[in-house]
C-alpha cells in the first residue's frame, strides 16, 4: 500500500472495465452482464496480484530490505509466498468490490446458478493467481526493471485467462498459451457455475477444470520454489542483492 | 580450551565487475578465527573487504574459495544456510533496510515472524528489545521519521529478535553522534558480557579501542596485522611520539635530528608563542632523556611521551595504504 498506483490497476482499471461492459449491455440484465461482471472482477485480482507482486520486490531492492530478509531465517521464499496469497486476498476484495459498485449502481441484478460451487471456484482461482504471482515474484527477484515486466504481463494473461471472452473463442495459438495458465481454468469454471447457460466451457465440466487448475497451481508452485533457490543461489554467487 | 565459533582460513572472494571478465578481489587469502564471547574487531579503511567478510560468514554471499565456518558449519551448502541463519544475526550500517513506512514495533514484529518467534512471546520480547535499545517512547512512529540514530538502534533491536549466538555489526556507529555512539557501544558491551561473541566491523578507531578484545587489520582484501590491543599497540611502539615544547626555536638542533639514527619525522609548530617539536622515534622510552638534553639550550616548557595508541598502530601498519578512516 506504500504506492498508491496500485489503485489503477487493483480498483480503477477493473471499473471502468465493468462500467464499459455494463453501458454496452444496455438491458444490464442476462448473462452478458455476468460476464462485465467477473470480467472486471478478475481484471481486480490480476491487477492487484501482478503489480503488488512486482512493487513489493521493487521496493524491498530500492530499500534496502531485500538483504534483511535473505538473511532472515525464513527466507525469501516464504515470503514471497506470504505476499502472493495476501495481494490475492486483496485482489479478491477488488473484485467484490466491482459486484457491488455494479449492483448498486446499475442495477445489474446479478443471478448465479450455483452459489456454493461458484465460491469454490473463486476460491481456487484466487490461489491460482497466487501462485502466478509467486511465479512472477521470482522473475521480479532477478530484474531491476519490476515494474516494465508487470505492465507488459497485466493485460496479456489478462486476456488469456478468458476474463474477457472465453478461452475457446480466443485465436487457436493463444488458446494453447490459456491452457497453460492456472487462472484460465479457473475462470471458466466461474463461468460454468455461474451461468448454466455457458455454451464455451473449455472442458465441459466443472471439475475437470478444477483438476488442471489444482494441477497447473502446485506446478507454479514448485517451479517458482525451484526458480527462488536458483536467484537466491546466483544471488549469493553474484552479490546483486543491494543493486537495484 | 576455548571454543572457536567462526573459523575463516585463506579466505578468497572475487567480483566480476563487467561482462569483458574483468574482476575485483575483495578478499584475498585472509584467515583468522573468533572465541565464543568474544568482541573481534576488522579494522580497515573503506573497500578494504570488512563488508564482504561479513556477508560471507552471515550466508549472504559465496566465498570464491577457502574455508569460512559458523558455529561448526561450513558456509558454503545451501543446507547450511538455514542452520546458521537461525543461530546469527546481523546489522548492516545505514539507513536503509528498514520498512519506513511502518512503525519500530511493526518492523520488530515483522523480523520476529520472519525467524519464527511464536506470537505469544512476541510482544514480550518487542517490548524489551525496545526499552533496551531506548526506542520504547518512539515505537509506535514511522520510522520514516526517525534520525539516523534511531535507525541504528532499531536495526540492532531487530537484529537480537533471534537472541543470536553471534551478532555481526558492521560498522555499527556509522554517521552517528558521539552520544548515539557512547550509547551503541555501551550496548554491544552488554550483549559481550552477557555471552553474545560478537564481530565488528569499524573504521572508528575509539570504538574498536573501547570494544574489542583482539582486531584484525584490513587492507586491500589482507589481514595485515591481528592481535590483542595490546599487541597491536606493541607494533607501533617503534612510532611513538614525542612532544617538545619549547619558548625559543630549536631550529639547529631539528637540522641535526634528522639524520639521527631512531628518528623517524621531526616536525615544528608555533603554538601560542611556543614552539613545539613533534619528534617521530623508534623507541619513545629509550629517547626521551637524549632528547631532554638536546633541547636543553632551547628553554624547555614541557616534555611529553604518548603512548601509541590504537590509531598510530593503525596509521603505522598500514603505512600508506590507508587513504582514509
Amino acid at each position: 500500500m506504500h504506492d498508491p498506483q496500485w489503485i489503477i490497476p487493483g480498483i480503477v482499471a477493473p471499473f471502468l472495465f465493468t462500467l464499459v461492459m455494463l453501458m454496452i449491455q444496455q438491458d444490464s440484465d442476462g448473462p452478458l452482464v455476468l460476464r462485465a461482471i467477473l470480467g472486471g472482477g478478475v481484471l481486480g485480482m490480476w491487477g492487484n496480484t501482478i503489480f503488488k507482486s512486482s512493487e513489493s520486490i521493487m521496493y524491498d531492492r530500492r530499500n534496502g530490505t531485500l538483504e534483511p530478509i535473505m538473511a532472515a531465517l525464513a527466507g525469501l521464499n516464504d515470503v514471497i509466498i506470504g505476499r502472493s496469497l495476501w495481494n490475492a486476498l486483496v485482489g479478491m476484495l477488488n473484485g467484490l468490490l466491482v459486484l457491488v459498485v455494479a449492483e448498486s449502481m446499475f442495477d445489474a441484478n446479478v443471478r448465479i446458478a450455483d452459489p456454493p460451487l461458484f465460491l469454490v471456484c473463486l476460491l481456487l482461482t484466487l490461489l491460482s493467481l497466487a501462485a502466478v504471482g509467486m511465479l512472477f515474484s521470482a522473475l521480479f527477484v532477478y530484474t531491476r526493471r519490476g515494474h516494465m515486466l508487470s505492465s507488459m504481463l497485466e493485460y496479456p494473461i489478462y486476456v488469456l485467462s478468458g476474463a474477457l471472452v472465453p478461452v475457446m473463442l480466443l485465436p487457436e495459438a493463444a488458446r494453447y498459451a490459456s491452457f497453460l495458465l492456472a487462472p484460465s481454468w479457473g475462470v471458466d469454471a466461474m463461468n460454468m457455475a455461474a451461468d448454466v447457460t455457458y455454451t464455451h466451457s473449455i472442458t465441459g465440466g466443472v471439475f475437470i477444470n478444477l483438476a488442471m487448475l489444482a494441477i497447473l497451481a502446485v506446478s507454479y508452485y514448485f517451479i517458482a520454489t525451484a526458480l527462488l533457490i536458483k536467484i537466491e543461489r546466483d544471488i549469493r554467487r553474484d552479490g546483486t542483492a543491494v543493486r537495484f | 580450551m576455548e571454543e572457536k565459533v567462526i573459523v575463516v582460513e585463506d579466505l578468497r572472494r572475487e567480483f566480476v565487475l563487467s561482462k569483458d571478465g574483468k574482476r575485483k578481489t575483495a578478499l584475498d587469502g585472509i584467515s583468522f578465527d573468533v572465541n565464543r564471547g568474544e568482541i573481534f574487531g576488522i579494522l580497515g579503511h573503506n573497500n578494504a573487504g570488512k563488508t564482504t567478510l561479513i556477508k560471507i560468514l552471515t550466508t549472504l554471499l559465496l566465498p570464491t574459495s577457502g574455508k569460512a565456518e559458523v558455529l561448526g558449519l561450513d558456509v558454503y551448502p545451501r543446507k547450511n544456510e538455514k542452520p546458521i541463519r537461525r543461530r546469527i544475526n546481523v546489522v548492516m550500517g545505514g539507513e536503509r533496510g528498514l520498512y519506513y513506512r511502518l512503525t519500530a514495533r511493526q518492523n520488530m514484529k515483522f523480523f520476529a515472524d520472519l525467524y519464527g518467534i511464536p506470537k505469544k512471546t512476541q510482544h514480550e520480547l518487542i517490548e524489551d528489545l525496545l526499552e533496551l535499545v531506548k526506542l520504547t517512547p518512539a515505537a509506535d512512529q514511522r520510522v520514516e521519521n526517525f534520525s539516523r540514530g534511531m535507525k541504528q538502534r532499531l536495526h540492532i533491536a531487530k537484529a537480537l529478535v533471534n537472541d543470536p549466538e553471534i551478532l555481526f555489526l558492521d560498522e555499527p556507529t556509522i554517521g552517528m553522534d558521539p552520544e548515539i555512539t557512547r550509547d551503541v557501544i555501551a550496548l554491544v558491551r552488554k550483549l559481550a558480557v552477557d555471552g553474545t561473541t560478537i564481530l565488528l566491523t569499524t573504521h572508528h578507531m575509539r570504538e574498536a579501542e573501547a570494544l574489542c578484545d583482539r582486531v584484525a587489520i584490513m587492507a586491500s582484501g589482507k589481514i595485515v596485522a591481528m592481535g590483542t590491543l595490546s599487541e597491536l599497540k606493541e607494533m607501533a611502539a617503534d612510532a611513538s611520539i614525542v612532544r617538545i615544547t619549547t619558548v625559543m626555536d630549536p631550529y639547529a638542533v631539528t637540522l641535526l635530528m634528522e639524520d639521527m639514527e631512531g628518528i623517524s619525522s621531526v616536525k615544528t609548530e608555533l603554538v601560542s608563542g611556543r614552539y613545539v617539536t613533534s619528534v617521530g622515534v623508534e623507541d619513545g622510552r629509550a629517547m626521551f632523556d637524549r632528547l631532554n638534553t638536546m633541547f636543553d639550550g632551547f628553554d624547555i616548557r614541557g616534555i611529553e611521551y604518548d603512548d601509541p595508541t590504537l590509531e598510530d598502530a593503525y596509521l603505522h601498519i598500514l603505512g600508506g595504504e590507508g587513504d582514509s578512516y
